[in-house]
């Protein structure tokens, strides 16, 4: 079923995972905004990071620097050789937000495991444990910055004339502005709508019932044919605080293999903040 | 010398004997001011009445016996359970005093109340942020957390599950379905309940029906991003395993709020201290009977108010004024 995404590699179903348990060069690494999951159980040798916590810098508002990125992964005892494989709770937004950040600070070989960590959960053969893995830290050596994976505000403005696709993944109600964020939710911000321009695709529209994502065609039939996102365009793609948007960045990029795309991960908690900033509504 | 255990006397041997069933069934009682037609009788069953303190007794009593039975749980190795409240206290308790732990997995806006109670039944605790009810499916809430501590920790955990779990669908069909056809002397038109996990919606109404098809199922159920503990929205019911739609006949959806201020309608004009789910079958009960105008129907009040009272206060303006010196 992978084999028709433009870049098949990179997704990995829970079956090629389980066959590749223990290998020494395979780590696994989960990533979640609750680790009360991880905690709980996890899959057997996988570190856990804590979105919130281990991928953000906690002063200011920004991914962690390439220092501290190199410390966590050399502390978690992932090699620049190493296939690395990422897992995560709901539906692996944050799994693909940490994805996205391995490919800024240039890991080679990444995977996503299809269906995260429920489907995992939910097959009767996988198991999961509550063991610590064994970890040797290792000096790990960042290979680059690739910065043009990430869209900062002044890209925004000038992608919001037109010239760039803009995808909107959060919820209907808070495109049109009906809400700002979802209930319950605390990142917020003072105003609601979307950024001029966009188009409206929540992240769910890429995935089956069962979490995995929906077949190359499929895809291609609903992002490029059906909501006119062009592939000829750059494009970026934003939520509120980055995360489902990074989910979305790797259906665009990975799975379609559109060219230049970035994920805004200031999105609508920054841009919804911008004085002065044009906003659409409804 | 041990007193002799005496139904008549209402002496028993321990808390287990006090579970309801055809003999022993929760109490009906008449609504009498805030029955809108005379000519309609209008009940409610009250489950607040049963040893542990609500209608979960039942599925609890039931999925604990079948794991008993099948050798799943021993003083090693209890039980993890995703929950509301209601389930989670029933089943610590009931674990509690056969020896077993309990591990109960609590959404976060599940009111104070209900957590306070769970640990104070014996349950340990894991609140995590989810929806109101514990939602099956792709989510990570409650029901995931619980499934993952049981696969990972097997031989420290057994898992009921009450949103999957057939026991507590039987355990209305055996206990529910048989006591409200004995106490109506098979005189029942219409059953009123909310959907939880639809145990008692499905197991009651296959027997009822079983018994006589044309009694009417009326499911009622809050409006969405609703603040009911334990209830389900009606958007999200192709998600519940235990549903079965051809065993109800009408779904009707109430305004969330109108479950508190029926509740407090019945506390202070019928003397029945019911909780707020309750209020909301009630209201569901009174629009049919204003439309159906005769029969006889049986409300299944699922607990009563005293967990609820921060809720209540919550949503009924001017509750708490008054309350401070």
């Amino acid at each position: 079923m992978t084999a028709n995404y433009a870049y098949p590699d990179v997704l990995v179903s829970t079956d090629w995972v389980k066959e590749n348990l223990g290998k020494s060069n395979i780590k696994l690494v989960e990533i979640d905004v609750d680790t009360k999951a991880y905690d709980a159980g996890h899959i057997p040798g996988a570190v856990g990071f804590n979105w919130q916590t281990q991928l953000q810098d906690q002063v200011r508002r920004d991914i962690i620097s390439k220092e501290a990125f190199e410390k966590l992964v050399g502390a978690a005892g992932i090699s620049p050789n190493d296939t690395v494989v990422v897992y995560g709770d709901n539906n692996n937004w944050f799994a693909a937000y940490g994805f996205w950040l391995f490919k800024i600070y240039g890991h080679q070989d990444l995977r996503l495991m299809n269906g995260g960590r429920v489907k995992w959960l939910n097959e009767p053969d996988k198991t999961l444990t509550t063991d610590k893995p064994n970890v040797i830290p290792v000096e790990y050596k960042a290979s680059g910055l690739n910065i043009d994976l990430r869209a900062m505000v002044p890209l925004v403005f000038e992608a919001s004339k037109g010239a760039w696709n803009l995808v909107d993944v959060r919820s209907p109600d808070e495109f049109t502005g009906k809400v700002i964020a979802p209930p319950g939710m605390s990142e917020t911000a003072q105003r609601g709508g979307h950024i001029p321009n966009a188009k409206s695709i929540p992240w769910s529209t890429a995935v089956a019932p069962d979490g995995t994502f929906k077949p190359a065609e499929e895809l291609r039939s609903i992002y490029i044919d059906q909501r006119g996102v062009d592939p000829k365009k750059q494009t970026i793609a934003y939520c509120r605080i980055g995360e489902r948007s990074s989910h979305t960045w790797f259906v665009l990029k990975y799975l379609l293999g559109l060219e230049n795309v970035r994920n805004y991960d200031g999105s609508w908690t920054e841009y919804g903040n911008l004085v002065g900033a044009p906003i659409e509504k409804a | 010398m041990i007193i002799p255990m005496d139904h008549g006397k209402r002496v028993y041997k321990d808390i287990f004997e006090l579970l309801p069933n055809e003999q022993n069934p929760s109490p009906m009682v008449r609504i009498n001011r805030m029955n809108p037609t005379p000519g309609f009788e209008l009940y409610a069953k009250l489950e607040w009445m049963n040893p542990f303190g609500s209608v979960k007794d039942r599925a609890a009593w039931a999925m604990l016996r079948d794991l008993e039975e099948r050798g799943e749980v021993n003083p090693k190795r209890g039980f993890v359970e995703p929950t509301s409240g209601n389930t989670g206290i029933s089943l610590a308790a009931m674990a509690r005093a056969r020896g077993y732990h309990m591990r109960a997995v609590v959404p976060n806006k599940v009111p104070l109340e209900k957590k306070l109670l769970l640990k104070i039944a014996g349950a340990e605790l894991d609140v995590i942020s989810d929806e109101l009810c514990p939602a099956p499916g792709l989510g990570d809430g409650s029901i995931n957390l619980a499934k993952t501590h049981a696969k990972a920790q097997h031989e420290r955990y057994a898992m009921p599950n009450q949103y999957e779990n057939e026991k507590n669908v039987e355990a209305h069909f055996q206990t529910t379905g048989p006591e409200i056809w004995r106490q109506t002397d098979g005189r029942i038109t219409h059953l009123f309940v909310s959907l939880g996990t639809c145990g008692t919606a499905s197991g009651a109404s296959k027997f009822l029906k079983g018994k006589k098809p044309d009694i009417k199922v009326i499911a009622v159920q809050p409006t969405e991003g609703h603040d009911v503990p334990g209830l389900r929205n009606v958007t999200q019911l192709g998600v519940s395993k235990l549903f079965d739609a051809s065993l109800v006949d009408d779904i009707l959806e109430v305004e969330f709020r109108l479950a508190y201020s029926r509740a407090l309608e019945l506390c202070q004009t019928e003397g029945l201290l019911a909780g707020p789910s309750s209020g909301l079958i009630y209201e569901g009960a009174r629009e049919i009977i204003l439309r159906d105008k005769q029969g006889l129907g049986v409300m299944i009040f699922p607990d009563n108010i005293f967990k609820y009272t921060s809720n209540m206060a919550k949503h009924i303006a001017g509750l708490m004024s008054g309350t401070q010196a």
